[in-house]
């Protein structure tokens, strides 16, 4: 059971505020969001109307640490086809910014934003790699990746890279 | 001039006097240039506030009365009789709005009362400068225009006649009966639309007071409340109407039979280049449709006609030629109707890419016995009996990319067509229908959707996501909210229930008469609770869904309201008209003619003299006071009675 005394009104606001947030209110809970999401299909887990309505109950602690909050793969079905042009995927991102701001973010995405900072990519390039580039004729992949390595210490926020 | 002039004080209740310290505000007023008395009441507008204004003007003989209270649209009017009945000029009357424009939007007390002082000393100078005026006194024509002839237009024409004014009745189609007539049967009770329609029909008909003007078209308006002069065009039929039987004979033998697509039946099913729209059609007469018709296209249909050949009245009549008549009136009923969503729009509903994707009035068309089939339900892919038909209501309503509004009708005629299905299919055919919600609101409405839910059918809570043809039948995505399940309908029919629009040319109309739309493009009424049927033209009222979506039985009160309306004009005589209109100091006037530009409803003219000048001239039953004409115009020659330059400029002053 939840106790009602334990929900944030405020939380709508907190989300509305934020970059691709201000239509949130407008959900009247219809579900075209769900009936049309890839992610959805394959994991019963990730339900963007349920997401929607957690929020604007004001389940905020649920909501941030949740896992399923990154989940959304950013395809925009749920943007194009909400009648009430709530921006679902806008406020997927804002949900997830409020989050890694205070420290809620899925060690999948802690991972890689390690990956990222450290080799510049998702991958590391290693030596095998740059031969075979040099057997089809390709230029070599650079190994040094300093610059990103400070685009990322400065811009990252806390937390993500131990 | 005032120099006696009263100033009332009302408190609204607490709406004003919470904020605003109306004794300080009274004891204040005393102290202005010319007010002799100041008082102040809890609801100036009642009885005993009424009777403390008309005292007051009677004791103090009081030549100018300042009311500080609601907004002007409120009681000014009410007051102005009150002011009257206590033997003062109502126009030397004015209204300091220290409610909306004061205690409504402010908190700060110190700061409202300093407003509100403002304000009425601004009234007060005003009243110190205004004149007494008279109304004057305009002929009335007893004559109605009702345009459209649906059943909002018919009921409206009908009790216009019966009150025994001559009534235009005009519409655009070749019969009369509107959307009504293209419905099988009606909900709640399920009576047949036909069979309760066009006895109404009919009766418009027969009655002598009603001159029907089908296939017709309104071109002009001018003038104004009581008078107006409309133009309108017969658009030709190329069938003589008094020669024509009805027989249908031509229908039969055209050369296009089967080809050209049937308007009435929404497409979903062929006629001929000449047709009768429907069997119980108003005139029972056959039009030939110009964009289609071999002879009116090409100029030839083969050796000779086959309708020319068929007709034994000899009615057809290519040479027929647009005729314009002009007609006067004193009032109009606005009764255009609705459209229907282009549900093409919605591209994830693929109505544009399956035959079997059809819409609500298209599926009224195949329930119909005089429809297309008969009344039989086929698929329009391929002609057979569907196992399976799913509805989805809310296409493009409720939508912030569409259109915002509820269609006030669609789960109820999904509901009714679901009944009248299963009827025709038996209950085992399998039904689903998925809603956004149910808005079952009308009298005997949720006893119906009871009945409905206790037949075999399939609610889903939800808006699919997308509806797709796969092999020979349909697959819906939708996410049931209730048990939160995704489901995959796979149906053979799919029927979208379309948000309700108004009428392609709408925009068009409205600029034609001067009246307003709301920001939906339906249109505007004057007061949404108080005056649904008037529009803010004098002697233009609207009925049925051009003003807004609405189910036959709210169209129909409405347009007897709309008919009550403007029978209080038809029935007078004379109205008396506001005295707040533009005149010209002929004497300032260099005749540039700015203001005639300006005036949207043509109430000035150039005048030339036999001098050689020119001057401007302002028809008063024409102007209705908006002022354009003075803001435009160069030399100040242009005034308004009751807002001259002096009255305004003087009571800026002493507002700020």
């Amino acid at each position: 059971m939840i106790d009602s005394k334990d929900l944030d009104p405020n939380f709508k606001y907190e989300v509305a505020a934020e970059i691709g947030g201000a239509n949130i209110n407008r959900c009247f809970a219809c579900g075209t969001c769900t009936a049309g999401c890839p992610v959805r299909e394959i994991d019963e887990k990730y339900n963007p109307r349920k997401i929607i309505r957690m929020v604007l109950l004001g389940m905020r602690e649920r909501v941030l640490k949740s896992d399923f909050i990154w989940l959304c793969s950013t395809c925009y079905t749920c943007y194009d086809r909400c009648p009430q042009d709530v921006q679902l995927t806008s406020i997927m991102t804002a949900l997830k910014n409020i989050a890694a701001r205070e420290g809620y973010i899925h060690p999948s995405f802690k991972e890689q934003a390690r990956l990222v900072s450290k080799f510049g990519r998702l991958y590391e390039i290693e030596d095998f790699d740059n031969k075979k580039r040099e057997k089809l004729g390709l230029p070599p992949i650079k190994k040094n990746f300093d610059d990103i390595t400070k685009i990322t210490k400065d811009t990252l926020p806390k937390g993500v890279i131990q | 001039m005032g120099d006696k002039i009263g100033v009332f004080v009302c408190h609204c209740g607490i709406n004003i006097s919470s904020i605003v310290d109306v004794k300080k505000l009274t004891e204040y007023a005393k102290t202005l240039d010319g007010v002799i008395v100041s008082k102040d009441y809890k609801y100036m507008c009642s009885d005993v506030g009424a009777n403390l204004i008309k005292d007051s003007i009677k004791k103090h003989k009081l030549n100018g009365v300042v009311i500080a209270c609601c907004s002007p649209r409120m009681h000014e009017h009410t007051f102005r009789g009150v002011v009257e009945a206590g033997g003062m000029n109502a126009f030397n009357l004015e209204i300091a709005n220290i409610r909306e424009q004061c205690s409504w939007v402010h908190e700060d007390k110190v700061r409202a009362i300093e407003k509100a002082i403002s304000l009425v000393r601004g009234a007060v100078a005003k009243a110190r400068l205004l004149e007494p005026l008279q109304r004057s006194k305009i002929s009335v024509t007893p004559e109605a225009l009702v345009v459209g002839g649906g059943i909002a237009g018919i009921q409206a024409a009908l009790d216009l006649a019966d009150k025994g004014h001559n009534v235009y009745l005009v519409e655009k189609t070749p019969s009369i009966g509107g959307r009504m007539a293209q419905l099988d049967k009606t909900f709640p009770t399920l009576d047949c639309s036909g069979c309760i329609l066009t006895p109404k029909m009919m009766e418009v008909k027969n009655n002598p007071n009603i001159e029907l003007l089908t296939y017709s078209e309104v071109v002009e308006i001018d003038g104004s409340i009581g008078n107006y002069n409309v133009k309108i065009k017969k658009k030709a039929r190329f069938v003589d109407v008094d020669k024509c039987t009805g027989c249908g004979d031509c229908v039969t033998s055209c050369r296009m039979k089967g080809h050209v697509d049937s308007e009435f039946d929404m497409n979903m099913g062929k006629t001929s280049a000449i047709y009768m729209p429907f069997p119980q059609a108003v005139p029972l007469k056959c039009t030939i449709d110009p964009d289609s018709c071999l002879m009116i296209t090409k100029g030839k249909c083969g050796k000779e006609p086959l309708c020319v050949e068929a007709c034994e009245a000899n009615a057809i009549d290519f040479k027929q030629k647009d005729e314009e008549i002009e007609v006067k009136i004193g009032a109009i009923i606005v009764a255009t109707g609705y459209d229907l969503m282009d549900p093409t729009s919605l591209y994830e509903y693929g109505y544009a890419r399956s035959k079997d994707v059809i819409t609500t009035l298209e599926m009224e068309r195949l329930i119909s016995s005089s429809g297309p089939t008969s009344g039989e339900i086929l698929r329009p892919s391929n002609g057979e009996k569907p196992k399976s038909i799913t509805f989805v209501l809310c296409v493009g309503s409720r939508d912030e990319t569409q259109c915002t509004w509820c269609c006030r009708i669609g789960c109820m005629s999904a509901l009714k067509q679901v009944y009248l299905l299963k009827e025709k299919l038996g209950d085992d055919i399998e039904m689903n229908v998925t809603y956004t919600d149910v808005r079952s609101f009308g009298k005997g409405y949720e006893e119906f959707y009871r009945n409905i839910r206790g037949m075999k059918t399939n609610f889903f809570r939800g808006r699919p996501s997308e509806i797709r043809n796969k092999d020979d039948h349909l697959t819906i995505d939708i996410f049931d909210t209730i048990t939160n399940k995704l489901f995959e309908i796979s149906t053979e029919l799919v029927v979208l229930v379309p948000a309700l629009v108004p009428r392609a040319d709408a925009d068009e109309f409205a600029r034609l008469l001067r009246i307003s739309q709301s920001a939906d493009g339906f249109l505007l009424e004057a007061h949404p609770k108080l005056r649904p049927m008037d529009t803010f033209t004098g002697g233009v009222f609207i009925a049925g869904c051009c003003q807004g979506p609405k189910d036959i039985q709210d169209s129909v009160a409405q347009a007897s309201g709309a008919a009550s309306r403007a029978a209080n004009i038809l029935s007078k005589k004379e109205l008396e008209s506001e005295p707040l209109v533009s005149y010209v100091d002929e004497d300032y006037c260099s005749g540039c003619g700015t203001c005639v530009l300006v005036c949207p409803y043509t109430a000035i003219e150039l005048i030339k003299e036999k001098d050689g000048t020119t001057h401007a001239k302002v028809n008063e039953a024409l102007c209705m006071g908006c002022g354009a004409c003075v803001a435009s115009c160069l030399s100040g020659a242009m005034q308004q009675r009751g807002f001259k330059d002096n009255q305004l400029i003087s009571m800026v002053d002493e507002t700020i």
